[in-house]
């Protein structure tokens, strides 16, 4: 007999141990939110995403949002970046073209990545973030620095509704992603003496550039 | 050539030989109490211990209660049903989940034990050309002593956790499930990084971390195969669902081409709102994070046109005596999401530190785990290194009743007559005393008399233990009995 068989065997000879038990009706939304405008999820958003320390710019137009990258890129001739199909600003190829900013995607030498975001959520300042065709998963991982470029209609109040939203869509096309990413924050450990330091392995700066 | 064929001896090696196995997952439960001792005159260890579990279980209550009390217990309430009614349909949750997992890419493979848990690794990585392995915080690697296995094998495993490097580098195991050097001070860790990984000189924390950093990154480049924890299996997505703060789980299972995930079989989950809210119940409870910075889910290996992911995912669902204690009344045991919080609450980890439990779980969940795991006769110290203050039940995320639990063990000890003899010898006194009311009052008179004339400094024999850090109790003059009777006397006589 299979290990297989050898264990769903007992498992279903063993007397159930919860049957009185019922799932929830309804599951309690973990962070309660009682304002649900564009303005309100905005608002919170940028304050959830501050306080577990992100750099928040709040930018109206492409050209302005073109800018805060630039200068965040600095003297740095090559970035790892999505494909632009996948970052929702018009122009930013060619303003890095015309930078001459080489757009790589998994050179694990780069300061900088440059990704979208597939949602943001508001309670607590996450982004989440699939991997796919020209979504790579290193850009948002292997440089010290990470730059995610989002639009503010991306963002939903919280986890749960996300899910929802997946689930209303077809999970089968959340499953097609190899790998979904639910970033809150830039990379952190407290394993030495509780004390604080960020950019463990993954990025140790956060860049959201909020359109 | 000559590689192949000595992986090819160790994989043949392994599977005929389990002791490999037994000498990795050595259980020591039994010198608890010797243990516990050399830790509390530790004064660093002490220290450490103090200021980690102190500092998490402030943030936890925070962050549990921040929306208010019943908030927070609603939570758990519901963490509690979630887990309970998975466990209850485990069998077909596992089999719902297996089917998605391979419907997305994703190869199954189970493991009755430890010994075939590492086999499946080793014949993975034979498959796969695998020289080096890269990996990221799983209990249930230490549970089935997966290192060494590889070890054996002459493959390369680094830990990449912070942490669990620095228990690496020390030879150790970890000490705390969540925070596994808590037992470390700053000090003890700088130095042993400068003696085990010629870390150029320093004391500041940021230079350690970002020297590990470097370190570990190239070696992350260059492993072969990433193996991973799981915090939950997904069954109606076939994920697997990671949680972590640093970034090494996701390049574990990102970097290399090919990703294991060892995890057990309890880590059930039915639905994805379930999910939802156990991945934010359960870095509240561990860290006080709203999130972890991670929240990480692996649906199979890269698809056609990525040029990062694994191209090969693996699953091994552990046994490992899981299915056993799940026909007992410590099933309860199993819905366990490996939080930490028990461990910051319990005044007995507070001061004995994790290594003294013995075996890979320690704090309260690990008294209960380990003899179910590992026998009760090789840890029969653990079901009594509790006050049964009832503190762990009280922050448990999932409300599960450890007390209840440890008394039954105590219970079951008794039972079987693995007691110790001198507190056997003093509970049939004790019984003996409190069956009838004259030999309970007898008893009485003699304490107040003798306790009242002789003013001992310390009790004698084996009932000193409780006079050696305590004031000696003095009985009073009289007992509460014969100051009521004296009193319903007067009474009377006043009415009357």
């Amino acid at each position: 007999m299979s290990s297989r068989d050898q264990i769903l065997g007992k498992l279903r000879e063993a007397k159930r141990p919860f049957p009185t038990i019922s799932p929830p009706a309804v599951h309690q939304a973990v962070v309660p939110l009682s304002d649900t405008s564009p303005a309100a999820l905005q608002a919170r958003f940028v304050q959830e995403a501050e306080k577990v320390a992100c750099v928040v710019h709040q930018v109206d137009r492409a050209a302005a949002a073109i800018a805060v990258i630039l200068q965040i890129v600095g003297q740095d001739t090559a970035v790892s970046s999505w494909d632009a199909a996948y970052i929702p600003l018009p122009g930013f190829a060619d303003a890095l073209d015309k930078a001459n900013i080489r757009r790589v995607g998994q050179d694990a030498d780069v300061r900088v990545g440059i990704t979208g975001v597939d949602a943001a959520l508001a309670t607590t300042g996450s982004l989440v973030v699939l991997s796919g065709n020209g979504r790579f998963r290193a850009s948002s991982l292997l440089p010290p620095v990470h730059i995610a470029v989002l639009t503010a209609s991306q963002i939903v109040p919280d986890l749960e509704s996300w899910w929802v939203a997946q689930k209303t869509a077809g999970l089968a096309q959340t499953r097609q992603h190899s790998n979904i990413a639910i970033i809150t924050g830039p990379s952190r450990t407290a394993d030495i003496a509780m004390q604080l330091v960020l950019g463990m392995h993954g990025p140790r700066e956060l860049h959201l550039v909020l359109l | 050539m000559h590689t192949d064929f000595f992986l090819y001896i160790c994989v043949i090696c392994v599977y005929l030989c389990p002791i490999l196995e037994r000498v990795a997952m050595k259980v020591q439960s039994k010198n608890f109490i010797p243990a516990a001792r050399i830790a509390i005159n530790d004064v660093d260890l002490q220290t450490a211990v103090a200021t980690g579990t102190d500092s998490a279980f402030t943030k936890r209550q925070a962050a549990m209660y921040a929306v208010s009390q019943e908030h927070g217990q609603t939570l758990r309430q519901q963490a509690a049903a979630i887990k309970r009614y998975a466990l209850n349909n485990l069998p077909e949750l596992l089999e719902q989940a297996e089917a998605n997992m391979q419907a997305n890419g994703i190869q199954v493979l189970w493991a009755a034990d430890a010994a075939e848990a590492n086999r499946h690794v080793l014949e993975i990585a034979q498959r796969h050309d695998v020289r080096s392995v890269v990996k990221s915080k799983s209990m249930v690697t230490e549970e089935v002593g997966l290192n060494h296995a590889l070890e054996a094998a002459s493959i390369d495993v680094l830990e990449t956790d912070l942490g669990e490097y620095i228990v690496q580098l020390g030879g150790e195991t970890p000490s705390h499930i969540v925070a596994p050097i808590v037992h470390k001070t700053k000090d003890s860790i700088r130095d042993l990084l400068i003696a085990k990984a010629d870390m150029p000189p320093t004391d500041d924390v940021n230079e350690m971390t970002r020297f590990a950093r470097k370190t570990l990154r190239q070696k992350f480049l260059a492993a072969d195969m990433g193996v991973s924890g799981g915090n939950f299996i997904l069954a109606e997505t076939g994920s697997i669902g990671l949680v972590m703060n640093e970034g090494n789980g996701r390049m574990v299972t990102s970097l290399p081409r090919v990703h294991v995930a060892l995890v057990g079989i309890e880590k059930m989950v039915p639905t994805v709102a379930d999910y939802a809210l156990l991945t934010q119940v359960l870095p509240r409870s561990a860290t006080g994070q709203q999130l972890a910075v991670y929240t990480h889910l692996v649906n199979g290996p890269r698809q056609p046109g990525e040029t990062d992911g694994p191209e090969h995912v693996y699953v091994i669902l552990v046994d490992n005596g899981r299915s056993q204690i799940y026909n007992t009344d410590y099933a309860e045991a199993l819905a366990c999401i490996r939080c930490g919080a028990c461990l910051n609450g319990c005044p007995v980890y507070q001061v004995a530190g994790g290594h003294a439990y013995g075996w890979v779980y320690s704090g309260p969940i690990g008294a209960v785990l380990t003899p179910l795991f590992t026998g009760l006769e090789n840890a029969s110290p653990l079901p009594h290194a509790s006050t049964l203050c009832g503190m762990c039940k009280q922050v448990c995320p999932v409300d599960i009743d450890i007390p209840r639990m440890l008394l039954d063990l105590r219970h079951e000890l008794v039972q079987r007559g693995q007691s110790d003899a001198v507190w056997n010898v003093g509970m049939k006194a004790w019984a003996f005393g409190n069956r009838s009311p004259g030999r309970f009052v007898f008893g009485g008179k003699v304490a107040a008399k003798a306790t009242n004339l002789l003013k001992p400094k310390s009790l004698p024999g084996p009932l000193g233990g409780w006079t050696r850090y305590r004031a000696t109790p003095k009985f009073a003059p009289k007992s509460f009995h014969q100051l009521w009777r004296e009193r319903q006397g007067r009474d009377d006589n006043e009415q009357s």
